[in-house]
């Protein structure tokens, strides 16, 4: 099985740091104070690799994927995609949030054209790739569908055909199952998975599912409350393509309490720098906790 | 108009939850309808009963079939009075729409406009407007000039502000989502805010109507020359009770219609979005 | 922008506005030298106040009193109204047509029936406006009575509480904010009915000022008597505001 692993070592600077993040800051005006949200972050993300940034609630992970999609600024440090710094919105960034954000009055087919619609670009260019993507999150049939005659987890899938119409190159997702019951989040866990398989995009998804991020992940970031830094960066040894077979096996088991113990202290190992490796190597993992 | 949310609450306690998408066309989904119109019918027969066999009412009411017999004789003479009531109202309307529609526009669009006009324009909600129907005779005369001016005036403000709260209030994950796609101002607005502002814009339309209507009738008191209010006024002063009553028929005639029209347009716009808006279906 | 400045500019801005245009106003007119009688200075409307105080204080009074009686009328009959038709389904659908009717109908057109039935006096004034301002309390009061969270009346059933102590305990105070809501729509339409009322009837109260002083082409006065009805429009719905803060805050904690 390859890993990201091994592949890393030899690739480019570029192709490595395909989001690159430097000593990010973000500090919130709040009445007359002033808030900390995010604190000396750095990490690198390379391409086609799928990071999670696992963290407890409110600390700063959904504000840092904002940051990463341009629709916020850092108040100090840097962030880059593809070399670049980003000042805004980047064309070839697809975007999940939590809420499927549909719109009700248009069919499921539209919902997933918007971005093309909405940009005023021609209908025809994108209409076969939707068809193909609505067929691959398996909604065939539904395309004239309204968004409140689907169930919630339908209507993420929607959500993630319209994030990979305009096949970006970097998907980011902030929590997008975790509005769903736990049945529905299993699916679309797979569904993801199998996204993962034909597309192999650069990828951040916050979750605050250790389970979630281990299953899905090729790393995790482990993120702290407020001021928030990342506090351990762990590869996940399981390779592609995976399916949810990887949840019974010990190693999964072993890796979601090193994780929870990780979050529970609140500070775990200390903050890691790029460079520094991975903490667990492929086939070595168990035992050292 | 606020009567419809007994309608709704006929349905619901019927027991069916999913009556309320669609009226099912059985006896639980009939007696909505059917009930209401019985007991209607039954008032009507026991007016008609009540001014029948007490003569003394005569002289305050009239009964369905005196005011049916006018409605037909005295139609030729009121149907000058029905297009002067009519075309006040709809003109007044129709201009009310349009500046409604822009100010509340520029309000939801600039927000220090919106600051600077803020406690002004609740307190224009607030004060009794319908004393200004002088003030209007004496810029506008006693003709259907100062009438409909003054139906602009009484109905504009409930469209503005319906627009204004409409436009503002779009959800902000779909402004967000919009951003992520970088989308141009321009486009988001036709493309996003303005579908979701429908609903409240159409609220306003129809409040804006009914002060459009109530603004005429009080112009046609107050200016005294012509108009079904002025009608019912004159009949009244005459103690013509049956000429009266169906005065007042035909103005809730003209009400309705106009209501009708704008009913029919959400009606059309909705089918042309796609309904439905409600975001029962935003998640 | 911090929040502070943004607070000052929610003050500043309107009050620079006011001034902006009553100084606008007076300047324009003056310079462009409209008529007297179509458009009087802010100035001149003062003075028509001062001078003609006394006189539409006096009308004031009696608009004032009819309207509160009106008001107090729709808020009595209205709420229990509400009450009974929230509680009783057969007599929602007995009085539903009614209701309909009533709304369908553009009630302002009723004010000369009720001149005529009821005389040109206060009673007529009094009913015709407690006509118009009863229809919002019913109808939001009714609606919060009848949605009461379903779960909170459950709560009761399972207690064993009776449908009197439920809907006094439970329904009403859920109720309120919407009876507020209906009150402060009917206490304008309280005062909006006394002055339609008053055009007609062209007797007393500040609805007649405004139309005597008009036919006398003394604008300003129609103004300045505008402004003492405006003033009471506002002292009626901010006692009914302030009202509302209180028995919020008593009910509810």
């Amino acid at each position: 099985m390859d890993t990201i692993a091994t592949n890393l070592a030899e690739a480019p600077d570029i192709d490595r740091g395909f989001i690159r993040v430097r000593n990010a800051r973000k500090i919130y005006a709040a009445g007359d104070k002033s808030v900390e949200a995010l604190s000396e972050v750095n990490f690198d993300v390379a391409r086609g690799e799928f990071v999670a940034i696992l963290g407890p609630s409110g600390c700063g992970k959904s504000t840092l994927l904002m940051m990463c999609a341009g629709l916020e600024e850092a108040t100090s440090g840097t962030v880059e995609v593809a070399g670049s710094t980003v000042t805004g919105p980047h064309p070839s960034i697809g975007i999940m949030f939590q809420d499927p954000t549909l719109l009700p009055w248009k069919t499921v087919l539209q919902n997933v054209m918007f971005p093309a619609h909405i940009l005023g670009q021609p209908d025809s260019e994108y209409r076969d790739r939707a068809h193909k993507l609505i067929d691959m999150v398996g909604l065939h049939g539904f395309e004239t569908k309204r968004p409140h005659e689907l169930s919630g987890g339908m209507r993420q899938r929607v959500a993630i055909c319209r994030a990979l119409l305009k096949d970006p190159d970097i998907l980011l997702m902030d929590e997008p199952f975790s509005a769903l019951d736990a049945i529905t989040r299993d699916e679309m866990n797979e569904v993801l998975l199998d996204i993962w398989h034909s597309y192999a995009k650069t990828a951040l998804f916050v979750t605050h599912s250790i389970r979630e991020a281990v299953l899905l992940a090729d790393r995790v970031l482990v993120m702290t409350r407020r001021p928030a830094t990342v506090v351990a960066d762990i590869r996940v040894p399981f390779g592609r393509p995976r399916d949810m077979s990887v949840i019974e096996t010990p190693e999964f088991a072993k890796l979601c309490a090193q994780l929870r113990g990780m979050i529970e202290h609140g500070t775990g190992k200390s903050a890691r720098r790029p460079g520094d490796g991975p903490v667990l190597q492929p086939g070595r993992h168990g035992g050292e906790e | 108009m606020t009567v419809l949310p007994f309608i709704e609450q006929q349905i619901t306690t019927s027991g069916d939850a999913s009556a309320t998408r669609r009226l099912r066309w059985s006896m639980a989904g009939l007696r909505p309808i059917v009930l209401p119109l019985l007991f209607f019918l039954l008032w009507l027969g026991g007016w008609e009963w009540v001014v029948d066999h007490f003569p003394a009412s005569r002289s305050v009411l009239a009964s369905p079939s005196e005011i049916a017999a006018v409605l037909v004789k005295s139609f030729p003479l009121l149907v000058p009075h029905i297009v002067s009531t009519a075309c006040d109202t709809l003109l007044g309307f129709a201009l009310a729409v349009v500046v409604g529609v822009a100010l509340g526009g520029a309000l939801a669009q600039f927000h220090r406009l919106n600051q600077a006009l803020f406690p002004h324009l609740v307190l224009f909600q607030i004060v009794p407007k319908i004393a200004l129907a002088p003030l209007f005779v004496i810029w506008l005369g006693v003709g259907t000039e100062s009438r409909l001016v003054f139906a602009l005036f009484l109905s504009f403000f409930p469209i503005a502000a319906a627009t204004a709260a409409g436009l503002s209030s779009t959800r902000p994950e779909a402004l967000r989502l919009c951003a992520a796609l970088n989308a141009p101002r321009w486009r988001t607005f036709l493309c996003v805010r303005v579908p979701f502002a429908i609903p409240a814009l159409f609220a306003g339309l129809k409040m804006g109507m009914t002060m459009a209507l109530i603004g005429t009738i009080v112009g046609e008191f107050v200016t005294g020359q012509e108009g079904l209010g002025y009608v019912v006024m004159f009949a009244a002063a005459g103690a013509d009770n049956a000429l009266t009553f169906a005065a007042l028929a035909l103005l809730c005639a003209v009400g309705l219609l106009i209501y009708g029209a704008v009913v029919l347009a959400e009606v059309v716009t909705q089918r042309w979005y796609g309904a439905p808006f409600v975001t029962e279906g935003f998640n | 922008m911090t929040s502070r400045f943004e607070r000052l500019l929610s003050i500043a801005l309107p009050a620079a506005t006011a001034i902006a245009v009553t100084v606008t106003w007076q300047v324009a007119v003056t310079l462009a030298d409209i008529r007297e009688i179509l458009l009087p200075t802010p100035l001149a409307i003062a003075g028509s106040l001062g001078r003609n105080l006394p006189s539409f204080l006096q009308q004031a009074l009696i608009t004032g009193r009819e309207a509160l009686a009106a008001f107090t009328l729709a808020v009595v009959a209205g709420f229990a109204g509400a009450a009974l038709i929230s509680s009783s389904r057969i007599l929602r659908e007995i009085l539903y047509p009614a209701i309909v009717a009533l709304q369908l109908i553009p009630k302002v057109a009723l004010a000369p029936l009720f001149i005529v039935f009821l005389g040109i006096d206060a009673e007529a004034r009094i009913t015709f406006a407690a006509l118009l301002s009863f229809f919002p309390i019913l109808i939001s009061t009714a609606i919060a009575l009848h949605n009461t969270d379903f779960a909170a009346v459950r709560l009761c059933r399972s207690l064993g509480a009776s449908g009197w102590q439920t809907f006094w305990s439970v329904r009403v105070p859920f109720a309120l904010p919407a009876f507020f809501t209906g009150a402060r729509i009917s206490s304008t339409m309280a005062v909006t009915g006394v002055v339609i009322a008053e055009f007609i009837t062209s007797r007393e109260g500040l609805g007649f000022a405004i139309l005597d002083e008009g036919s006398h082409s003394r604008t300003d006065a129609v103004f300045a008597a505008i402004t003492v009805l405006c003033v009471l429009g506002l002292a009626l719905y901010g006692a009914v505001k302030g009202l509302e803060m209180i028995s919020v805050r008593w009910y509810r904690g």
